[in-house]
């Protein structure tokens, strides 16, 4: 009887902690998420050097995807254009109504960004797939917004809001 | 006064369970929603027409030329379309003759044509008069797909009429069928 009545318990904590799984899948999917970093784009600010080790950061989700919650120089992350199964990081250079410069190999020299659109940027300009590619992506497709590096602990410091990259890119209205 | 607290606890906990299971089931696997507006006529009606969505397809996986999908409007991510494909990557699309003013029918208006980009598709509304697709907004993203409509209701139908449950139908993909 004490055996059956211990069956019946460990039955029911299964079946309480089975039914948080879902508050805990919408959590990271809407409000904060860690995530892993790959590739060298982001250099110097993120995974510095070819030691082996990659950086982990805390993304921000809630509210991401509103245009104005967007600021110059955010890292964020976001889901490529040109591939939706793949992850893209880069720094934001642009937000919606800007005039921007572009670089090769962007088609026209100076570009403005539609409404609820933004223009990202790598921070290692020789290794990186960015707007200058595949032009300003909408914010439907930003996943999150990178707040700290949470692992290793020893970058624990960095500073992600720098401004890193090119810093000259944003045109005037009078200019044009 | 413990207890009340307790219950209050209690609720709010089932209640917050219950909240995520449901957004969970709807932005990974089924949603069943309303649509409004004019772009899909006759496909789907402009009021009280609901839609039946799997969430399997999003992002554009296993998606073909004429179907059905929903996906976030790439010019305010709060608001979803629903449209159809009609150019897959790599297709030439024939830019909207009907947009171009002034232009000559023999000469320019049939003469310029878009490439669409590795993973995006091209959308059009199936009333092609009164529809916002990407004839405006250009190619879309596979990354905005949410999810392909696979049938739906009109609520504007009877309770039972033909057989059929408050106007069910599904949405079947209307090139691919008609090869």
């Amino acid at each position: 009887m004490r055996k059956l009545g211990g069956l019946r318990l460990s039955l029911k904590t299964t079946l309480v902690a089975v039914s948080w799984i879902p508050v805990a899948v919408t959590f990271n999917e809407n409000v904060c998420y860690v995530a892993k970093i790959e590739g060298r784009s982001m250099r110097p600010t993120l995974n510095p050097s070819d030691n082996g080790h990659t950086d982990w950061v805390l993304l921000w989700k809630w509210g991401v995807k509103n245009p104005t919650n967007i600021r110059h120089n955010d890292v964020v992350l976001f889901k490529s254009p040109s591939n939706p199964e793949k992850v893209y990081c880069k720094r934001v250079k642009g937000v919606q109504h800007d005039t921007i410069r572009t670089r090769h190999p962007y088609p026209r020299g100076l570009v403005t960004i539609p409404r609820s659109h933004i223009w990202v940027e790598g921070d290692n300009a020789f290794h990186t797939t960015d707007s200058n590619d595949f032009g300003p992506i909408s914010t439907g497709l930003v996943l999150g917004k990178a707040v700290a590096v949470v692992w290793p602990p020893s970058r624990w410091d960095t500073k992600l809001d720098q401004s890193v990259g090119r810093g000259d890119i944003s045109v005037r209205g009078l200019e044009i | 006064m413990t207890s009340t607290v307790k219950l209050w606890l209690n609720t709010g906990s089932f209640a917050l369970r219950s909240f995520c299971l449901v957004h969970v089931i709807h932005s990974h696997f089924y949603e069943f929603t309303e649509t409004r507006g004019e772009s899909m006529l006759p496909t789907l009606s402009a009021t009280r027409d609901y839609v039946h969505a799997s969430k399997k397809y999003r992002n554009g996986r296993d998606c073909q030329i004429g179907d059905c999908i929903v996906a976030v409007k790439p010019t305010d991510p709060y608001q979803r379309v629903c449209k159809r494909i009609t150019g897959m990557p790599g297709d030439y699309i024939l830019i909207d003759p009907s947009a171009k003013e002034g232009a000559d029918l023999d000469t320019q208006a049939f003469d310029s044509f878009i490439q669409v980009p590795p993973g995006h598709v091209w959308l059009t509304g199936d009333n092609l008069s009164q529809s916002l697709d990407s004839r405006t907004y250009n190619s879309l993203p596979m990354g905005l797909i949410k999810g392909k409509i696979v049938a739906a209701n009109d609520f504007n139908k009877p309770f039972w009429q033909d057989g059929a449950l408050l106007g069910f139908r599904r949405i079947v993909n209307t090139y691919l069928d008609e090869v």
